[in-house]
């Protein structure tokens, strides 16, 4: 019987039996009495079922408070996470074991300068370049230590909040086909902004959103479309529609980072997932019994009892709340089940670094991860250090694997040695562009359109669109309120043209310009007899530039 | 990283480096003989879509004279015993063109259910976003090289899907109008300047790292310019066609639409979708139905006889259909009755490449409410729109995640509408 059964039938009884929420404290005494409870259950299935009917004082678990509360007292009592409270795992550390097992005799390339690293860091904490003040101020700033403390600031702001927020509302509703009107994608992201804001840790967040049980009220009989959608964290199960298959192949994908979706009509194809392991683990999320089709005659088909991946059952029969919760259990408080930590991990990485050691969602049991060593033990201190989200962004910022310089990484024995170039994401275009025209609801509604993209396909398989080019160089409005920006009348006021050059440098690609480009700015402010006109042709030039739409 | 990934890959016709390649060498071929080989060979299709589904009994299966008939009388085509709604005169006459068919067993009758259904071929909710017919044609039969976008569409349509922007719908708002962000509006040294200072911007962004995005950049803007300065772009404009035809397609934003979309099919482009809303009519359809069909018939009676006074209407699909039908019954609401969703039995019109003309398939029951005769299911009828566009319905297409899926699942090609 695997570990976590015991321990959700223990929070079972313990709850049952103190109809109050498990203290952190308390458990060893009456963890260990309900340990023997349930082992005495261990007789034939039948008995074992019937005395469950029994037990009267269940908890429900039907509201969001209550299955909080349970969730909380499993949380409390995984022993796991005290072995690991003394663990030290450093961004030094995560460096050498990175870099031993890449292979010490790659050439790994050379860490970023200041103007390149805090626009990194800014377009990845806050989704945002920084402007020119806030470039010339870290500059200049003589502190040693002046990268993490930029990291640690940037970690507390309500835009890391909210960029982040955003991330995993893009991520969960991209492949969503739910009606409009049933779920609310807003009311998502402010809540994970609340989450991130908060400090919630991952698995506070994933737990919430994966036990949600999102009921219609039927006395706003007015309001046909309400189905609690307002509630953010009801989201992630109304973008799938409240639907056992859907998911079930959301939460291996987006949570554990495996896809298992080929599994619902057939053994899957490359991977070791059976047919019956990917009904099992539906059956957690019907609302009545759950049967698995039969594929050759529609009117067969058989019952599954709900069973999580690797095997863990619900030791008693749950009504449909409680599933909700038992699925959300043996998903984050699982501690065989460590695809939940790793693809989290996996993730953050792959939006930093732009490659991550396996691809995003399509991993199983028997798919290549690279670098195992290195990213299980991250995975696992990150458990240990209670699923605190900005403790892996700081882990991974503060290292050189991250502020490497960027390199076109062509095969997988090259990955790590460099960043790989990233386009920015629709979100830090918007900032980029409506940072220079002001802000406009066309322009920003426009980009968000044409720069949409699957935020869980890797980096190296996105690619643009001739749509955003012809925005970026011919849009009306884009044109006109870029040359009536503040930016550029300022320019224009300018005498010195080096320093006309420098600040638009600075504005547009938050650094300044290199000997070359003041070389061709200068002969090119030299050449065009209209000033005002040479300086627009030279601010399209850098809005068109690559650079422009990269984090380099 | 993964081997898993690599059948996928292999099914995607060009890598990025090599169609870098090819599109600097396509620079040297001229475009006339392109259209040519295009015009002898391609296939070529056009979508009119009729969006909030149009009723069945006021098109091609009228039921005059009872109960659930409703005023709506029939007028004779030009084949003995088949009937259209008194709505569509022309069409009528143009029946030699047509295939009708009169028994798609539906199941979806919500607005977006339908639409992705008849669009796609698969029913909404599976795990995956499946791509919109139009970006399979794009995909298949498109030249990955051309000026123009190998799938445009006039108005709204779906997303490509899991088979990503390559294959996305080009959106052209309006009909007759050059499509969005094309013209730039600066004299043409000013962009030349620019663009070459791009360049050496750009250069330097190559040497610092990023030589592969630099140079897909390179390819997009190269493109872009491309479109923007192509010949071909006259096509997505109406100066040139002669007032008289303008009319006959029908002065409004549908027919100069289908205008459109065969100036597209000449120069090229093999998929193009030209949407025509208005058809979800719960109330006050027999009123509403004379001006939305009018305009309808008008323009596709033209579009045939156009494609086929110039030779493409034997290489070139078109379909007319909605998500699905409406009930038999006619409904009480005020302030005139109408008809509800319904997707037991409905219809729709095929016509051209590899379709017989004159041919009609299916019966209904008399009160309507039944298919009695030769019920085809939706994945049937994309069966037989890739016969028709001579595309392999069985080929797999590969998701991000590797997942492959076959163009059409399920269904047979229905054979007695093709040739």
């Amino acid at each position: 019987m695997p570990r976590l059964t015991v321990l959700f039938a223990c929070g079972l009884f313990l709850l049952a039996s103190s109809n109050a929420p498990a203290q952190t404290g308390k458990s060893a005494a009456s963890r260990s009495a309900a340990k023997k409870k349930s082992a005495k259950k261990k007789a034939p299935r039948k008995a074992r079922k019937k005395s469950a009917r029994k037990t009267p004082k269940l908890p429900p678990l039907k509201t969001p408070a209550d299955k909080q509360k349970f969730l909380a007292a499993i949380r409390a009592s995984m022993p796991v996470r005290r072995a690991g409270s003394n663990l030290r795992y450093t961004s030094y550390d995560l460096d050498r074991s990175l870099e031993y097992r890449v292979g010490r005799d790659r050439l790994f390339a050379p860490t970023i300068d200041d103007e390149r690293f805090v626009r990194r860091v800014y377009l990845d904490l806050v989704g945002r370049p920084p402007s020119a003040q806030e470039v010339r101020q870290f500059v200049a700033d003589t502190m040693k230590s002046k990268r993490s403390r930029l990291i640690d600031r940037l970690l507390t702001t309500e835009a890391y909040a909210r960029k982040w927020a955003r991330y995993w509302k893009n991520v969960i509703f991209f492949e969503s086909t739910a009606n409009r009107n049933r779920t609310n994608p807003r009311a998502l992201e402010d809540w994970l902004t609340e989450q991130f804001k908060k400090g919630v840790p991952w698995d506070g967040i994933v737990a919430e959103l994966v036990s949600a049980m999102p009921v219609r009220d039927k006395k706003k009989k007015k309001d046909k479309n309400d189905w609690s959608q307002k509630t953010g964290q009801n989201n992630f199960v109304l973008a799938y529609e409240n639907k056992a298959p859907l998911l079930a192949a959301q939460t291996a994908r987006l949570f554990m980072g495996i896809s298992i979706q080929c599994a619902e009509c057939h053994d899957h194809p490359f991977d070791a997932w059976k047919r019956e392991q990917f009904h099992e683990l539906a059956a957690f999320f019907s609302r009545g019994k759950y049967f698995m089709p039969n594929l050759d005659s529609p009117s067969k088909k058989t019952a599954m009892q709900p069973k999580f991946l690797l095997g863990e059952e619900p030791p008693i029969k749950l009504t449909v709340h409680q599933r909700r919760v038992a699925i959300a259990a043996y998903l984050v408080y699982n501690q065989d089940n460590y695809w939940f930590a790793r693809s989290f991990v996996n993730r953050i990485w792959n939006e930093l670094i732009g490659d991550g050691f396996y691809a995003i969602d399509s991993l199983g049991p028997d798919q290549e991860c690279l670098h195992p060593s290195v990213v299980n033990r991250i995975a696992a201190v990150f458990r240990y250090r209670n699923f605190d989200p900005r403790w892996v962004f700081r882990l991974l910022m503060n290292s050189r694997a991250y502020q490497r310089e960027i390199q076109t990484i062509d095969n997988d024995e090259e990955l790590f040695t460099a960043v790989r170039p990233m386009r920015l994401n629709s979100g830090q275009v918007k900032a980029s562009v409506l940072r220079l025209t002001g802000p406009d609801r066309n322009i920003g509604r426009a980009l968000d359109r044409e720069f949409r993209s699957d935020p869980s396909i890797p980096q190296r398989d996105l690619e643009g669109t001739i749509q955003q080019a012809l925005f970026l160089m011919n849009n009306p409005t884009l044109q006109s309120k870029l040359n009536a920006s503040k930016l550029k009348k300022r320019l224009v006021t300018v005498k010195q043209p080096r320093a006309v050059l420098t600040q638009l440098y600075l504005a547009v690609l938050a650094r300044k310009p290199t000997d070359k480009e003041f070389a061709r700015g200068l002969k090119h402010l030299g050449q065009v007899p209209n000033r005002t006109e040479a300086i627009e042709d030279l601010l399209w030039v850098l809005v068109n530039s690559t650079e422009f739409l990269t984090k380099r | 990283m993964t081997s898993i990934h690599d059948p996928g890959h292999q099914q995607i016709p060009f890598t990025r480096r090599q169609a870098i390649g090819l599109s600097a060498a396509s620079l040297l071929t001229p475009l006339s003989l392109c259209a040519e080989q295009i015009k002898r060979q391609q296939r070529s299709c056009i979508l009119v879509w009729l969006a909030g589904a149009p009723s069945q009994m006021e098109t091609w299966d009228p039921k005059p004279g009872t109960a659930n008939g409703g005023p709506t009388k029939a007028i004779k085509t030009t084949l003995p015993g088949v009937s259209f709604a008194e709505h569509w005169p022309r069409l009528a006459k143009s029946l030699k063109h047509l295939a009708v068919i009169r028994s798609i067993v539906g199941k979806e009758a919500a607005h977006a259910r339908g639409t992705y259904h008849l669009h796609t071929g698969r029913r909404m909710g599976g795990p995956e976003k499946h791509p919109t017919f139009g970006s399979v044609v794009a995909g298949e039969l498109g030249d990955q090289d051309s000026d123009l976008p190998n799938f445009v569409s006039i108005g709204k349509t779906l997303s490509s899907g899991f088979l990503g922007v390559k294959v996305a719908p080009f959106i052209v708002n309006r009909a007759g109008q050059l499509p969005a962000n094309v013209a730039g509006g600066l004299a043409s040294p000013r962009v030349s300047r620019r663009l070459a200072l791009l360049k050496a911007q750009d250069a330097e962004l190559s040497e610092a790292g990023a030589a592969a995005l630099v140079e897909e950049h390179r390819v997009l803007y190269e493109r872009a310019r491309r479109l923007m300065t192509s010949p071909k772009l006259k096509s997505f404009k109406l100066d040139s066609e002669p007032d008289a035809r303008q009319l006959a397609y029908g002065k409004n934003r549908f027919g100069q639409g289908l205008l459109v979309a065969r100036r597209l099919i000449e120069s090229g482009v093999p998929f193009v979708e030209v949407s025509k809303g208005g058809w979800d009519m719960h109330n006050r359809l027999f009123t509403r139905i004379k001006a939305s069909a009018a305009e309808v018939d008008r323009g596709v009676a033209a579009l045939l006889g156009d494609l086929k006074q110039r030779g493409l209407l034997e290489n070139t699909l078109v379909i007319v259909a909605g998500e699905f039908g409406r009930t038999p019954k006619v409904n009480t609401k005020t302030p005139a009755p109408g008809r509800d969703h319904w997707a037991r039995n409905f219809g729709l019109l095929m016509a051209g490449a590899g379709i017989k003309g004159g041919t009609v398939l299916g019966k209904t029951s008399p009160n309507g409410q039944e298919v009695i005769d030769r019920a085809v299911s939706v994945e049937d009828v994309f069966q037989t729109i890739c016969r028709a566009m001579k595309i392999d319905a069985n080929k797999e297409l590969y998701t991000p995640g590797g997942r492959p899926l076959k163009i059409v699942d399920g269904g047979k090609p229905i054979g007695e509408i093709l040739v």
